[in-house]
């Protein structure tokens, strides 16, 4: 187990290096720079070049990836060039709307597909599976920001319960305020995100109940729904977890849209501007962040299905 | 279970058909037109495009001019939404009859938001400081200007050549006036002398204003202005409609209806400075270089189907919209005819013309739509590139790569871009830049602005770009708002008279 774990860290290490890298070049194919934008269109060629210099753009892009790399191995993550601000302090800022969100969003998903894509499978065959199997497939095939516009028009334009954008200025200082403001956001792509999870919650089921110790179960007088429950279950489970670890990526992009349909200051929303306003030191770190982020989740996941499945420890 | 899901299926398909339906019901509130302003009121102001730091002094961009300026920062003199020069940090001034020696009264009493005093050497330094610094944005607008002096509260400056639009620049950032040596961080903070402090700034979302209680003229009539930056217009009105905002700049006036519905807002719609200028690039080689290619491409474009789309503004044949000085109706050089475009593109020996254009990706994709059936109509197939602002910089603003390029100039009074030959509309005609600086060597008002009429009709007949529309100056305001400008709010947005009455 011991020996898996540091694999295991070395790929996750070696993983954020490479991105480190990608993330840089993939940054730099982007035409155009921040100094022209701060010069404007009523500028001349000096006064770009000049802003250049000041900000250090002019330096070869290896210096430049050595310098950003090398704040952070000393664990500055760089900072804006348009605000001065350090990408560490925007990021603990935005995480305090997109972390809720995200937390929010995945816990509305998970309470709603996984009783119903069990009960969907249990039902399979009967009126009610099949409408809640065609209705998972439907809501998974909505575009998010229809979701988002129509929950909108009902809850806060028709009936005026929850704000239809924006979050509040004293932040969780006033936390319902905060939490209202996260309800219908989290309930978009919950819903969405919900209904695929529903889906797979579904199959794996199925898969479940075709699986030998659950007929087993049955065998030894166990109804077909108790022997699932029992010993089918925690296989469920298991990929449930799997899933859950892909799913975060999945919120992350969905955050993205979702703080712009509901103009929300998050990550998602500052990863935008600063992209669009090639704020490229601040992008980097938010990115290498984020793929962070995904990494660890992804490591985490790995090592809790070690832990409790026991045929992969065995086949090791 | 089975229940909840057709319920919420029952939601959902009942929320498409309110949308469908325009959106038409709302948060019941009685009209309040008769109530007092309050003056502790807090008014939420919708605005579109989010500045990317608030540093005045050096980076470009309407979206700090239109908050700042007036409202943080002010100058010697200012300008009335109408574009009159007014006085502001200066009581009054006059201006020798040779143009060459404007002299200011400075007001006594001001105070920077930080408790300091406003003094004459604060003025000399800022102009100074300006003039001197490439770096800061409009520096090149005081390059006329040898010296500036100030000997008890009047202030001197002394030009070398005559300028016309001299005072005009004063009433924008070039004449902002900053306390010497301050230590405030621009990028994120301000310190000036307007009737409102910067309060706070939560980047990505609203910028928030407090009445400045030790203004020197009369203080604002509400406690507190927070922008709200909400890009997308649907968004805005379901805010507008929940009760979020009081106010809507840079609305579509498509939306009127919908806005309207409840009774709670009003739409206003004002004139602009908002050119929608689509760019020639007529270098030496492109088939844009032909007059008559040009002048083919103007006469395909039906210019009211514009103003029909966006359900605003005004038609516009020149360079010089109808706000600025140099106006004149220019219909006839350039009118609607796909008949004559088309005879002009034979006459030029263009067959299968296939051109580019580059537009960002934030303007309504009902621009490219019309230009694209229009050319087509004439046999130019036009393609469609649409990239971000930066890339747009780089491309067309930087490196002059593209055929056609759309952006919506803003600016007021910014003809000098016609008779600069290096700016990306690659226009360079001697005469019209000869007009130019006579204009602005001008010592009369009228003889200067008679003069940016004539070049502006050459610049015209040359075809030398197009100009699709005039914007309009989109506003929903709600009914109990008073004192919300109306005109070429994209630019300057005044808020010393904003009042609200909470009924």
């Amino acid at each position: 187990m011991i020996r898996y774990t540091l694999t295991r860290l070395a790929l996750l290490l070696l993983g954020l290096l490479v991105a480190s890298v990608l993330i840089f070049l993939s940054l730099r194919v982007l035409p155009g720079d921040v100094a022209q934008l701060i010069a404007g269109t009523n500028s001349t060629p000096e006064q770009i070049a000049a802003i250049r210099e000041r900000l250090g753009l002019d330096q070869p892009l290896p210096a430049q990836y050595l310098e950003w790399i090398g704040g952070v191995l000393r664990g500055e993550l760089g900072t804006s060039l348009l605000t001065g601000s350090t990408v560490a302090s925007e990021l603990a800022e935005k995480a305090q709307v997109t972390v809720p969100l995200g937390v929010m969003a995945l816990t509305i998903a998970v309470v709603f597909s996984v009783p119903l894509g069990v009960l969907s499978a249990m039902r399979r065959g009967r009126a009610d599976g099949t409408a809640l199997s065609v209705g998972a497939q439907t809501l998974a095939a909505v575009p998010v920001v229809w979701a988002g516009m129509m929950l909108v028009v009902v809850f806060a334009v028709w009936l005026g319960w929850l704000p239809a954008q924006g979050f509040p200025r004293a932040g969780w200082q006033d936390p319902w305020a905060a939490f209202r403001a996260l309800i219908l956001p989290a309930l978009t792509i919950g819903i969405v995100e919900g209904a695929m999870l529903m889906r797979f919650v579904r199959s794996a089921t199925l898969q479940a109940v075709g699986q030998d110790h659950v007929r087993t179960g049955a065998a030894k007088g166990l109804t077909r729904n108790a022997a699932l429950i029992r010993h089918g279950l925690p296989d469920v489970g298991l990929s449930v977890i799997t899933v859950l670890g892909l799913q975060v990526a999945g919120i992350i992009v969905g955050a993205v849209i979702i703080e712009q349909l509901f103009t929300l200051p998050g990550i998602g929303r500052m990863l935008v501007a600063d992209v669009s306003a090639r704020d490229l030191p601040k992008v980097q770190g938010e990115l290498l962040v984020l793929t962070g982020f995904v990494l660890v989740v992804g490591f985490v996941v790995d090592l809790v299905h070690r832990v409790i499945d026991p045929r992969q420890r065995e086949a090791a | 279970m089975l229940r909840r899901t057709a319920l919420a299926a029952t939601a959902l398909l009942a929320a498409g058909a309110l949308l469908l339906s325009a959106c038409s019901s709302g948060a019941d509130q009685a009209p309040t037109t008769s109530a007092a302003p309050d003056p502790d009121a807090s008014v939420a102001i919708r605005l579109v495009l989010e500045p990317e730091n608030l540093d005045i002094r050096q980076t470009a961009g309407a979206a700090l001019d239109q908050i700042l300026v007036d409202n943080v920062y002010q100058g010697l003199v200012a300008r009335t939404p109408e574009q009159e020069i007014v006085p502001s940090l200066a009581s009054d001034w006059t201006v020798s009859p040779d143009g060459l020696t404007y002299t200011f009264t400075l007001r006594e009493g001001v105070t920077f938001h930080d408790g300091q005093a406003l003094t004459p050497q604060d003025v000399v330094w800022s102009l100074e400081t300006r003039r001197a610094t490439p770096a800061w944005s409009d520096s090149a607008r005081l390059a006329n200007v040898t010296s500036v002096t100030a000997e008890g509260q009047e202030i001197t400056l002394t030009l070398a050549a005559p300028d016309s639009s001299l005072l005009w620049n004063l009433t924008g950032r070039a004449g902002i006036i900053l306390k010497e040596g301050d230590t405030v961080d621009y990028s994120t903070a301000a310190n000036g002398t307007g009737p409102f402090t910067l309060d706070d700034w939560r980047q990505g979302a609203s910028i928030t204003y407090l009445r400045n209680d030790a203004y020197w003229g009369e203080p604002a009539q509400v406690a507190e202005v927070v922008f709200d930056y909400i890009p997308d217009n649907q968004a805005a009105l379901n805010a507008a409609l929940a009760g979020e905002v009081d106010v809507l700049t840079g609305f579509d006036a498509n939306l009127k209806e919908q806005i309207e519905a409840d009774g709670d807002f009003a739409l206003v719609l004002g004139q602009s400075t908002d050119k929608g200028t689509l760019a020639f690039n007529q270098s030496a080689g492109s088939p844009l270089a032909d007059q008559r290619v040009r002048q083919a491409i103007r006469q395909a474009i039906d210019h009211d189907a514009f103003v029909e789309a966006l359900a605003s503004g005004e038609t516009q044949y020149g360079p010089i919209p109808s706000l600025d000085p140099g106006y004149e109706d220019l219909a006839d050089v350039a009118p609607y005819d796909p008949e004559a475009a088309r005879a002009l593109l034979e006459e030029a020996g263009v067959e299968d013309l296939t051109l580019t254009l580059k537009i960002p990706n934030f303007y309504s994709t009902t621009i490219p739509q019309i230009l694209v059936s229009n050319l087509n109509e004439v046999g130019i197939t036009l393609e469609v590139d649409s990239v971000d602002f930066s890339t747009w910089l780089n491309d067309v603003y930087v490196n002059r790569d593209y055929d056609l390029s759309f952006v919506l100039h803003t600016e007021a009074r910014d003809f000098e871009n016609w008779a600069n030959p290096d700016y990306y509309f690659t226009y360079d005609n001697p005469e019209v830049q000869e007009l130019y600086a006579e204009s602005l060597a001008a010592t009369d008002e009228g003889e200067a602005a008679q003069l940016l009429a004539d070049a502006a009709r050459i610049v015209s007949e040359d075809a030398a770009g197009d100009w699709l529309y005039t914007g309009a100056s989109v506003v929903a305001v709600g009914d109990n708002i008073t004192g919300m400008p109306s005109i070429n709010v994209n630019e300057r947005l005044n808020l010393a008279e904003l009042a609200k009455s909470n009924g």
